[in-house]
């Protein structure tokens, strides 16, 4: 098992041994020093090594409230994060960090004085639990990357980038593992280099495909080793550096020779200057003691500076020591100035290295610096994220506190999760100020995400009960928080259910709701094992719909709970949760079963005409399959009905080629306003259409919410109303004769277009040895699973299959997987897109027919697809 | 020129009723399925001068033979009412009212709710059974004597039961037959109906239990309750039998179909049906605008429901509307967009209404109380009655206090969001009696947004006549098409 543990103290180890606990008045006031903020996340592909990483960074620089000192409790956290090795909840760790004279002048944004409170994020990598990224980050303005160096970029380093690329959070990458590269593999210095160097670029190639042109507001955003953001180093021996440490090294060995008064800027300069030295193609000749840009030195081939002058000497200390080279090792020491305790001497082998390793190159110093340095504060990023933050107008009182970071302006703050209390049933509201100051006993307006400016739904005014600092589940009540800080919050949960923004300014519009990177597409249904306990069922399912980000727990028309995750994985926590902690009973859960989606395949074969119940209306319409991508661009949020009309239609017409007329005559998105389904108008000169417009808006929210073939949502159809024919008189044509028309015209259309069934699809990378990727082909096949890329990693035996998998089929595929490959194999399994079941679901021999019945059956919906003639009417 | 707006009449006399039509019962039954005499002895008993015969549409073609019959032996003055308002199972007092009639006689199949205007006989039509294999089906399915069984029955089967009681009781000593609650409705206006008042369960001096239910009456042996026993019904499946199974959704039920003579276990599942059901509640709870359908004008004390249901409504926090629209269609329903869940108060039988065709859902008053009434939990016991909701019923629940309610939060289990229980403090301040003329305005809330009928209006695209001065072109006008849009002229005719 690895060392895990998640840190609910703060505590202050402000130099090396040496605890300073801070009161929280201390803190408060640190607190008021927005420039010296940096808010952070760390993010990686599960098993990259965040959280091990992280505490190096906690026993660094983590800082605890005085009293709580000393009863430090390290084993106070969810015990099944233990025993599964992964984290499952974001949990939130605050750092105090003082840099040095010399490194504040590589600041290239405001500072005000040396002291740094630095709030960390460790999140899950797991991608079921992408979700507690995604809230993560909406609180935090710069991310820490962590990539294995050995597997390189994954799936889940690829979506998480992605997502705070596109939240505009500033990322630093930490190439991690390097003790592996070098024990394990053994890989040659060069090849190493090659290795850094391949990553570094593929994270590029992400941040430049999901980035703004030319990085947008945020300026140029790539991670380069010669800025110095980018870090090498083992978080679990517990090493690291950045290109600066060695330059500072090599510049004070200079400086030592030479003149010793130097001002920190001119450090800096020089500094800055040997760093560019020390990575790509510069060479080291060390006869000449000079860099070259080419390899041919005058005496055969040169070495590179980076290989040369760092990754040398490291590979020099390990050698000596795990070759238990005694003389060479002490002169090493002795030349590096690295004294070890007494205690350390002792050692020998791998417990000695990572002594030497952690004197000579801390890790906690090198992240610091780098994310202090090279991280945004909060008056930073606030000026470019505020666009992106808050839906209002970007010069209201809101918008400008925001960008200002103005702690005298008009509270905005967004709550981005609910963190479960010990009091059973209530939640923290956790989240971030974003302008104006917080506090204890403060009236706040409380929106949730459906709040509209001027209206009252989903708005409350209520007095905050308690602010307090959050560490994990461990709280500190504080009088007040500024704006750049992250806060929770008593005595708001029962007024949000996952998120909100929480303001004091009467016209402020809602902070803009998260995007997730995942969508709950596996469902589980549950019931009480005791009918009786039916209503302390329905409570825990609440409270389960509060506590987690993504999860969805709703009632279906049949009267089934169903609980809906991203994941296996996912749902097994969120279902123990609710038995265990929300609804306390025990609990019968239905086999995990995917919600499909209901489409077409080809234009309607026939105008399709139905009546209405009088007989005096009838409504022409015909249905066709969307183009290829539109779906995935109305999820994506780039076509949507709140878009501006002309812009909307320029968009159709020339990414999908619409007819331009048709284009602008949308009528509406469904099911619920939002979704991937359309209703066109391509009527000509239609008396008293508008009138009827409201009724087969209704009519076509209802059908495409509860499709023909078994009552799923429908995806990517397309509805052109073609005719219309009404009744003179206002009365023949009211709602009650539209709505039921439209959505028998609706179900015709469907039924005449070729309905087809779409499921959802995983994308699935599997990493392993090259000896099983044929086990992995084989479960693959047998799961309807096929493989689509299949690379070697450089310089390591691994391989990378990626695959899609239905998800329907991957209930059990990880233990399969295992099974046939000797445990060798470990999937991550992301949904991907929906994929259209070949086979026609009226055929009976069909795989969709079965799964249209068996869905009908668990509804309770009368066996069968409804035959067209109850929907299409003649002439 | 009446054609330009609605449909030639001439096709309303055409159109197909979809009633499986029978044929004439010959003359020598009616007597004995109409129970003639029996009729003529309450007329004449009672000294009614006006009589209203109530039928079924089924049981219409019967009509005329059964009031010839009867004006033979009678001298009052008989009215026909035929296509009732509400369901034929319930006695439609207001219409014999516009006849001014006495009394009323009630043929066919009934849900025995209690009535209160008028005297009131019912004749049930009588149906042959087979009493042999009905007797024989039972001891099938109950193959222990020692078995607790409740015999029930369509009220088209009440004349068996006596008989079958003879021919079972010897080897069951536990079976227990229902009997009906005629007696209120014999037309003794005197007589205390049975109201709320009455409980419907209570404990004889002997310690048996004695149930009413649905206009039945059992007894139950000393000690036990209603869960020991299991069901065996005799009659068709349709509203009467769902209603007992909703109601008492822990028995296990049989039935015994007459028309094919055979009995069989009801696999019906109750559990499904309540979930179903629950699932509607659901939406009721999420509904901020509530439509009250008046489904009977028959049933007593549905002026009182009404009451009840309207403060409960507006306790928690909705908005209610009243509508009465005879028999309910899908047409008729949806012409109300605004409305969010519509509770249905009619007889027992009536109130179960499958509303999945329906563009907004259909509950009734047990459930709408327990969307609305905090003192009110979803349990094993399952109300279709709404007279036992009153004060005094046997499933009454006081409305929760307004103090305690007041602002709550939930969340959806529907929509995934947050929704609002009870009234927020401004809105108790203002009793519902009080017209709000005037309502504080604030910089950014317009007044008009307050009312949620408006607010949907303001929601709506369409939001009346549309003038577009200027924008219409003059055009020279053409002829269009002639007739309706049923089958304009000209074409086909295959409609």
């Amino acid at each position: 098992m690895k060392p895990r543990f998640l840190v609910y103290f703060w505590y202050l180890r402000h130099t090396e041994g040496d605890y300073v606990n801070f009161t929280v008045d201390q803190i408060r006031a640190i607190m008021d020093k927005k420039a010296n903020i940096r808010n952070m996340s760390v993010i990686a592909h599960v098993d990259h090594g965040k959280s091990t990483l992280t505490d190096s960074l906690v026993s660094k620089a983590g800082i605890i409230a005085g009293a709580r000192a000393g009863e430090t409790r390290f084993t106070d956290t969810r015990k099944d994060e233990q025993e599964r090795c992964i984290t499952i909840k974001s949990t939130a760790i605050s750092l105090f960090y003082e840099l040095s004279e010399n490194d504040m002048a590589f600041i290239k944004q405001g500072i005000n004085g040396s002291g740094f409170l630095i709030n960390l994020i460790d999140s899950p990598g797991h991608v079921d639990f992408s979700s507690e990224v995604t809230a993560a980050l909406r609180v935090t303005d710069g991310a820490l990357v962590v990539v294995d160096c050995v597997s390189g970029v994954c799936v889940q380093t690829e979506t998480v980038l992605r997502q705070a690329i596109a939240e505009r959070i500033k990322p630093v990458l930490m190439m991690n593992k390097m003790d592996r590269a070098l024990l394990e593999l053994q890989l040659e210095p060069e090849r190493l280099y090659q290795t850094f160097q391949r990553i570094i670029e593929s994270v590029n190639v992400i941040i430049s495909t999901y980035g703004e042109e030319d990085g947008g507001p945020m300026g140029n955003i790539f991670i380069d080793p010669v800025i110095g953001t980018v870090g090498f180093g083992s978080g679990l021996h517990g090493w690291a550096f950045t290109l600066k440490q060695f330059a500072e090294m090599f510049i004070s060995r200079y400086a030592a020779k030479g003149n010793t008064t130097m001002t920190s800027e001119e450090r800096c300069k020089k500094v800055e200057d040997m760093m560019k030295k020390l990575w790509g193609d510069r060479f080291f000749d060390p006869e000449t003691n000079k860099f070259h840009k080419t390899a041919n030195g005058p005496k055969g081939k040169l070495s590179r500076t980076f290989v040369h002058l760092i990754l040398e000497p490291i590979y020099k200390m390990f050698d000596a020591i795990m070759h238990f080279k005694k003389e060479e090792a002490a002169s090493m020491l002795e030349k590096l100035d690295i004294k070890l305790d007494s205690e350390d001497k002792e050692k020998e082998g791998k417990p000695l290295l990572k002594a030497v390793m952690r004197r000579w190159l801390p890790a906690g110093e090198a992240l610091l610096q780098m994310i202090t340095i090279h991280l945004p504060s909060p008056v930073t990023a606030q000026k470019y994220r505020c666009e992106l933050l808050y839906e209002g107008p970007g010069d209201d009182e809101a918008a400008m506190g925001i960008k200002n970071c103005d702690s005298s302006a008009p509270l905005m703050m967004y709550i981005s999760k609910m963190v479960p209390t010990t009091d059973k049933g209530r939640f923290y509201a956790f989240g971030r100020v974003f302008s104006g100051t917080v506090s204890t006993g403060l009236k706040v307006r409380i929106m949730g995400p459906n709040f509209t400016p001027g209206k009252k739904e989903d708005l409350y005014t209520k007095q905050i009960q308690r602010t307090i600092l959050m560490m994990g589940r461990y709280v500190e009540p504080i009088e007040d928080v500024p704006c750049g800080n992250i806060v929770g919050l008593v005595g708001v949960d029962q007024f949000l259910v996952k998120t909100g923004t929480i303001t004091t300014y009467e016209q402020a519009h809602n902070m803009r709701v998260m995007k997730f990177s995942v969508s709950p597409v596996v469902r589980v249904a549950v019931e009480a094992k005791n009918p009786s306990d039916l209503p302390k069922l329905v409570e825990g399912l609440k409270r389960l719909a509060k506590s987690d980000p993504m999860v969805q727990c709703i009632i279906e028309e049949s009267g089934e709970h169903i609980v809906a995750g991203a994941g296996e994985l996912h749902l097994e926590i969120c279902l123990k949760d609710l038995e265990e902690d929300h609804a306390c009973i025990p609990l019968k859960k239905s086999d995990p079963v995917v919600s499909y989606r209901e489409t077409v395949s080809e234009e309607s074969n026939q105008m399709c005409l139905s009546k209405s119940p009088n007989k005096h209306n009838r409504l022409f319409m015909k249905a066709r399959p969307f183009p290829e991508g539109l779906a995935e661009d109305i999820e994506k949020g780039d076509v949507t009905a709140r878009q501006e009309l002309k812009l909307r239609a320029r968009y159709l017409v020339d990414k999908y080629e619409w007819d331009a007329t048709d284009a602008r005559k949308i009528w509406c998105f469904g099911p619920d306003g939002t979704g991937p389904n359309l209703l066109v108008d391509v009527t000509k000169g239609v008396q008293y259409l508008n009138e009827i417009k409201d009724s087969v808006v209704a009519g076509f929210q209802w059908a495409s919410k509860e499709g023909v073939l078994c009552e799923e949502n429908m995806r990517a159809i397309r509805y052109d109303v073609h005719d219309v024919s009404l009744h003179t008189d206002a009365i023949h044509r009211g709602g009650g004769q539209i709505i039921p028309t439209a959505r028998r015209a609706l179900y015709a259309c469907q039924l005449t277009a070729e309905p087809r069934l779409m499921e959802p699809v995983y994308l699935v990378e599997v990493q392993c040895p090259e000896s099983v990727v044929g086990g992995i082909y084989g479960v693959l096949n047998r799961r309807r699973g096929h493989v689509f890329e299949e690379c070697h990693v450089m310089g390591t035996p691994i391989f990378v299959v990626k695959a899609y998998l239905p998800v329907n089929e991957s209930f059990g595929f990880t233990a399969d997987l295992r099974s046939n490959t000797g445990g060798q194999a470990f999937p991550q399994c992301v949904f991907d897109h929906w994929q259209v079941m070949p086979g026609d679901p009226k055929d009976g021999s069909s795989k969709p027919f079965t799964i249209v019945t068996d869905i009908r059956k668990r509804k309770g919906i009368k066996e069968g697809i409804p035959a067209l003639d109850h929907f299409l009417d003649k002439m | 020129m009446t054609d330009a707006f609605s449909s030639n009449s001439e096709a309303v006399l055409q159109r197909g009723v979809d009633v499986t039509s029978r044929r004439d019962t010959p003359s020598e039954d009616i007597e004995e399925q109409y129970q003639i005499r029996k009729t003529c002895d309450f007329i004449n008993h009672n000294g009614f001068q006006k009589v209203a015969l109530q039928f079924p549409d089924e049981v219409l073609v019967d009509s005329v033979p059964i009031a010839i019959e009867l004006e033979r032996h009678t001298s009052a003055k008989l009215f026909i009412l035929g296509d009732t308002s509400y369901g034929s199972c319930c006695v439609d007092e207001v219409a014999a009212e516009h006849v001014g009639a006495d009394c009323i006689v009630h043929y066919g199949r009934t849900c025995l709710s209690p009535t209160t205007r008028l005297p009131l006989l019912y004749v049930f039509q009588r149906r042959p059974v087979d009493l042999e294999k009905c007797a024989a089906a039972f001891r099938d399915l109950y193959p222990d004597t020692q078995s607790h069984v409740v015999v029930l029955y369509d009220v088209n089967y009440a004349h068996i039961i006596d008989d079958l009681q003879a021919l079972l009781a010897p080897d069951y000593p536990n079976m227990v037959t229902s009997t009906l609650l005629l007696d209120h409705c014999h037309g003794n206006r005197e007589q205390p109906s049975e109201g709320p008042e009455d409980p419907s369960e209570s404990d004889r001096e002997d310690g048996c239990r004695v149930v009413r239910q649905f206009g039945r009456r059992l007894v139950l042996k000393a000690g036990l309750g209603l869960q020991d026993y299991a069901v065996y019904f005799i009659g068709p499946e349709g509203a009467a039998l769902r209603n007992f199974m909703m109601t008492w959704n822990r028995c296990l039920f049989s039935t015994f179909q007459p028309s094919t003579a055979t009995g069989c276990a009801e696999s019906l599942s109750v559990n499904r049906a309540l979930m179903k059901r629950y699932y509607s509640i659901e939406r009721a709870k999420d509904a901020a605008v509530v439509g009250i359908l008046v489904g009977t004008l028959g049933v007593a004390d549905y002026l009182a429901i009404i009451q009840q249901l309207k403060e409960t409504i507006r306790r928690a926090g909705k908005k209610s509307y009243m509508f009465a629209m005879g028999k309910l269609n899908v047409a008729k329903l949806a012409n109300f967009l605004e409305i969010d869940v519509f509770v249905l108060i009619a007889c027992p039988e009536n109130s179960l209404l499958d509303s999945s065709d329906f563009y907004k859902p259909v509950v009734t008053p047990f459930e709408m109380e327990v969307a609305c009434n905090h003192n009110r939990e979803w349990s094993n016991d399952y109300v279709t009655d709404f007279r036992s909701l009153l004060p005094g019923g046997q499933s009454h629940v006081a409305l929760a206090n307004e103090q305690e309610a007041g602002e709550e939060t939930d969340v959806s289990l529907i929509t995934g969001a947050l929704r609002k229980q009870g009234l927020s403090c401004e809105e108790a301040a203002v009793p519902s009696t009080e017209p709000s003329s005037l309502v504080l305005r604030n910089q950014s809330l317009t007044v008009a947004n307050t009312n949620s009928a408006a607010g949907f209006l303001a929601g709506r695209s369409w939001q009346g006549l549309e003038r577009k001065l200027g924008e219409t072109p003059v055009v020279k006008a053409v002829e269009g098409r002639r007739g309706i849009a049923i089958a304009y002229e000209g074409e086909g005719k295959s409609s």
